[in-house]
């Protein structure tokens, strides 16, 4: 054991040593104020007193967006706003009775928004109001003297070129809400402060960093009424002081085309649904609609209450990219893939032939063609385009639904295309794994006679249908969708480029491509074809259409005419295709909510994209196209052959028939 | 108890540690209620006295511990903030970008604030057992590194570089005073430039990196950690010999300086009392660091008599270095100086070290 109290006074040297230094820090603290407040005190007092430092922001220019034929998407508009420096504020009612009066305003408004903006710094400018007009701004530029306070900001206004033409796809920027404030902070490494704007939706959203510039800022110097100095007062003492200059964004050109972009928004006028157009070779969007659509510039402005509530009051959603973000059995459009998988797995064949006569039974069920007298007999060829259900009945009987999916998912269904925008939704293939995990259920062999044809399970977004098309057109080169050709910066340089990506590439057997081709090619240009009305001219389509049911009705009106309907009871039409049939180059895939048919709703969406396309990119093939149907002279009948193409029917038990049937 | 023990054990109490802190404590909220008082948080000054009664009262409680159980339970202590400083960074709350409390229902505890205390008590057990009579040198000195430097990097990653740091800082004041042997001080020396240098490259958040800047070059700031040092320098200045008055201060009335109730609150001191102010405060916290420093002579324990030099590290640091911040001498790290920053959680700490030190001045007469 140690003599504790020896113990504690061998210490003491160090003890002292330890006051000493602490009295030197002390004294360092001392002479530091000394210098502060004796040394240099007088000037500190002075500039305390009369000037202002003020630290203003400089808005970096967000970058502009341009189509691939180099129009304008996007740009950057300077507007000004009205705004008022609470600290500058004098003879308060006096002011802002004649700002209200130049402004169209109440004075009880200007007070309400000073009000509401209390809890802040009194030196941070209060914005009174937006976007002022260019007689407001000259007024008060003019009368600034006589309202002490009042000031006007430039403020960089986002505008879409072509207002709701592109809207989902381009997004929109607004300010950043609290909630997204420590998000954002943490996941970009920016310190973003309320007020800062940033991409929420589209393009705007995902590629918002590339887009956005550097803010920068600067320290000037202003009087006690808030006016700006040219120069600072003390050089020598501010002399550390830098200003930092704002970077401004990237520029980007899209691989959207701007007439393809508004072919396919007026086509899709009154309707509510979306387009697709990729280009098969490289997986470019060519085209990206979805409609009802919505004014992205009102966004950036300060969106106006009633705009905001007719927004999100509509109940077709207007801000819904239905392009990626919205799934839709396909309906027949999956024959094709079914038809690949058969063809594939040596399930049928090309001399395959079934009677089709109506319906199809299997166990107790009874499973119906939408064509009620039966097609008679049916190859693959015309199983695709006469859109025969029986053929595919009989495909479903001898599939494992585990090999459709792995057709499926090889054509990009089922899974996300991985375009480059937020929130796309996956679509769904069923398998034996998925609904055993769902609900613990196995899988009915019944359940597969559904999904051949595109219904029950099945889900697919327009994208992917794009995408799967395109697959077929190329010969199975699996590409993956993308939407930016170049990144430029501000000064011009080429910064990034768009790059094809292949995620996958199946060989399929040349005669299973011939066969499914064939079909296509005959819905769109044999008379009996389901899209034989909207073939087109010059443009060589083939495709397929499909329609998506709803809900299911029962045994007496699953015949009914689907107009007939309630409007929200009706089928989805959808239709898919690719042209030229000899050497494809366009995918397209449409989606008309509650359009009925395929054919009638979605494939004239498809004809008008097409054609927009073909004569702008390929004016020759066009040209020589409609030179050989001029010498084929097919005559083209008055009224679609085909009227009630391609109905889907939902399997009816046999208990729930009517009695005697 | 009767009436004369009571009376003896009044007589007895060293009311020194509390009384100094209460003087300093009254100058500062009187200071909090002038910079705020023209702002939206002009009732802060009442939480803020509410947090100092309620330190008192838990200083008084640890007052009344005998020393020995300070001994006694110094690893527990210790172990049980290394605990919760890991639980802060699995269930914490966030506060300002950092994830530095733990939730007990109305209550927000934060850790780090008590861990300072407990390394204290780790140390000086560690220090007064192993040796205690001889010299160190920088091999004696790796264990009670290890006991420092744990909590340290479990703070530094919350993120709170400052605190995290503190705990290295009192660490070495405590192994000073623990009699290093010069070659090891110079090696420390040596060695701690480095460290710094290699932190500052590779283990500090752009926010940490840019106020580090911010000190060696204002104007190279993005955040506007700058604009409060000069504005924080214009406030000091221009309060000249004298000041400018109570509620006079223009800086920070105007919201010039950002944190004026919190970090700043020394320089509206200044600005409004000015030099002579500044030197009646700076001697208050001379008198209650001189005192501390006497109790680590006049106990007859030697981890009593470290852990009183722990402890005015403790309210050393926090002073030095937030003076030393406001008026441009160090960079911006967010340290509250003592009684004066608003914030319940540091007060609680220092009333805690008062007590502490407060129960090993009571029986120094026990035997």
């Amino acid at each position: 054991m140690f003599n504790e109290e020896e113990l504690v006074r061998i210490h003491k040297t160090r003890a002292d040593l330890t006051g000493n230094i602490v009295l030197v820090c002390f004294l360092l603290i001392l002479s530091r104020l000394w210098y502060l407040q004796i040394y240099k005190g007088k000037t500190f007092y002075i500039y305390s007193l009369e000037n202002r430092l003020r630290k203003d922001n400089i808005q970096a220019p967000r970058g502009m967006i341009f189509s691939r034929d180099n129009q304008i998407l996007v740009q950057n508009i300077p507007r000004f706003d009205a705004i008022i420096t609470p600290q500058y504020l004098k003879n308060k009612k006096e002011t802002i009775a004649k700002l209200s009066s130049i402004l169209d305003m109440t004075s009880d408004q200007i007070l309400k928004t000073l009000q509401k903006n209390q809890g802040q710094a009194s030196y941070i400018p209060v914005v009174i109001k937006k976007n002022i007009t260019d007689k407001e701004l000259a007024i008060i530029e003019t009368e600034n003297s006589k309202m002490p306070g009042v000031s006007v900001t430039t403020f960089i206004s986002r505008e879409y070129a072509e207002k709701e033409i592109g809207s989902h796809l381009l997004g929109y920027i607004s300010e950043i809400s609290p909630s997204q404030l420590p998000k954002y902070r943490k996941r970009d490494n920016i310190n973003y402060k309320l007020g800062d704007f940033i991409g929420q939706a589209g393009i705007e959203e995902q590629h918002d960093l590339t887009l956005r510039g550097d803010d920068g800022y600067e320290f000037v110097e202003v009087d006690a009424r808030g006016r700006l100095k040219k120069h600072f007062r003390n050089e020598n003492l501010f002399g550390e002081i830098e200003n930092k200059i704002a970077r401004p964004g990237n520029n980007m050109r899209l691989t959207i085309d701007r007439d393809l972009q508004e072919s396919g928004y007026k086509s899709l006028e009154g309707k509510v649904g979306s387009a697709v157009a990729l280009d098969v070779n490289t997986g470019e969007i060519l085209a990206m609609v979805s409609r009802p659509a919505f004014d992205p510039s009102q966004f950036s402005r300060g969106l106006t209450p009633e705009y905001w509530s007719s927004l999100i009051n509509d109940d077709k959603n207007p801000l819904r990219d239905r392009t990626i973000q919205e799934h839709y059995s396909p309906g027949s459009v999956f024959k094709t893939i079914t038809a690949i998988a058969a063809l594939e797995e040596g399930i049928v064949d090309e001399n395959t032939e079934v009677i089709c006569n109506g319906s199809f039974r299997l166990g107790r069920r009874v499973f119906h063609c939408w064509k009620k007298n039966g097609h008679g007999k049916v190859n693959l060829s015309k199983s695709i385009s006469e859109s025969c259900d029986v053929y595919y009945y009989k495909i479903g009987t001898q599939i494992d639904i585990d090999v459709l999916a792995k057709y499926a998912s090889s054509l990009g269904l089922g899974k996300k295309s991985g375009v480059a925008l937020p929130r796309e939704t996956t679509g769904l293939i069923p398998t034996k794994d998925w609904k055993k995990k769902r609900n613990g259920q196995e899988w009915h062999k019944g359940e597969t006679l559904s999904c051949v044809i595109g219904q029950s399970f099945v889900l697919t977004t327009p994208i992917q249908l794009a995408q799967a098309y395109a697959t077929i057109a190329n010969g199975g080169k699996l590409l993956r969708p993308y939407l930016v050709k170049e990144v430029f910066s501000s000064t011009g340089e080429l910064i990034d480029k768009g790059e094809i990506v292949e995620e996958d590439h199946i060989k399929f057997k040349p005669r299973t491509m011939e066969l499914v081709k064939k079909g296509l090619r005959d819905v769109v240009n044999s008379p009996s074809g389901t899209a034989w009305w909207h073939k087109g001219r010059g443009i060589k389509m083939a495709g397929k259409t499909g329609t998506s049911q709803v809900m299911s009705f029962s045994a007496d009106k699953i015949y009914q005419k689907c107009e007939e309907k309630e409007y929200k009871h009706r089928h989805h039409g959808v239709f898919a295709a690719y042209a030229p049939y000899d050497d494809p180059k366009i995918a397209v895939a449409i989606v008309v909510e509650h359009g009925c048919h395929g054919s009638s709703a979605a494939a004239p969406v498809a004809e008008s994209i097409i054609t927009t396309y073909m004569k702008k990119y390929y004016p020759d093939i066009y040209e020589k196209n409609i030179q050989q149907e001029k010498n084929i002279r097919i005559v083209i009948p008055k009224k679609p052959i085909v009227e009630e193409e391609d109905t889907p029917v939902l399997p009816v038990d046999l208990e729930d028939k009517p009695e005697g049937e | 108890m009767n009436r004369s023990d009571l009376f003896d054990a009044i007589k007895k109490y060293d009311f020194s540690f509390f009384g100094i802190s209460t003087a300093i404590f009254l100058i500062g909220i009187l200071n909090l209620y002038s910079a705020t008082h023209a702002t939206t948080e002009s009732s802060i000054y009442t939480t803020q006295l509410m947090w100092y009664l309620f330190s008192l009262v838990v200083g008084f409680i640890v007052s009344l511990i005998q020393p020995k159980n300070f001994f006694r339970y110094a690893y527990f202590a210790y172990l049980t903030c290394v605990v919760l400083l890991a639980l802060v960074l699995v269930v914490g709350q966030k506060g300002m970008g950092a994830q530095r409390w733990i939730l007990l229902g109305p209550f927000r505890l934060q850790p780090s604030e008590l861990t300072k205390i407990g390394a204290v008590l780790a140390l000086s057990r560690w220090f007064s057992l192993h040796e205690p009579d001889k010299e160190m040198n920088l091999k004696d000195l790796i264990l009670p590194f290890i006991i420092a430097f744990i909590p340290t990097l479990l703070i530094v990653v919350e993120p709170d570089l400052g605190t995290g740091l503190l705990v290295i800082l009192i660490f070495l004041v405590m192994a000073f005073y623990r009699r290093l042997n010069l070659k090891t001080i110079t090696v420390i020396v040596i060695f701690g430039i480095i460290s710094g240098g290699l932190m500052y490259q590779f283990g500090l958040k752009d926010y940490q990196k840019k106020r580090v800047m911010t000190f060696i070059d204002p104007s190279a700031d993005a955040k506007g950690s700058g604009y409060n040092a000069i504005q924080s320098k214009i406030a000091i200045g221009s309060g000249q010999f004298l000041g400018k008055g109570f509620k006079k201060s223009t800086q920070a009335s105007l919201n010039y300086l950002p944190e004026n109730h919190t970090d700043f609150a020394f320089s509206v001191f200044n600005e409004e009392h000015g030099f002579i102010g500044a030197l009646f405060l700076i001697s208050l916290y001379v008198i209650l660091f001189w005192r501390y420093l006497w109790l680590s002579q006049s106990v007859s324990k030697i981890f009593d008599s470290i852990a009183a030099v722990g402890l005015m590290a403790i309210f050393f640091w926090h002073t030095f270095v937030n003076m030393g911040m406001v008026m441009g001498l160090m960079p911006v790290v967010g340290l509250p100086l003592p009684f004066v920053s608003y914030g319940g959680s540091a007060l609680l700490t220092f009333g805690i070290c008062n007590g502490i030190a407060t129960s090993m001045s009571n029986s120094r007469n026990l035997f």
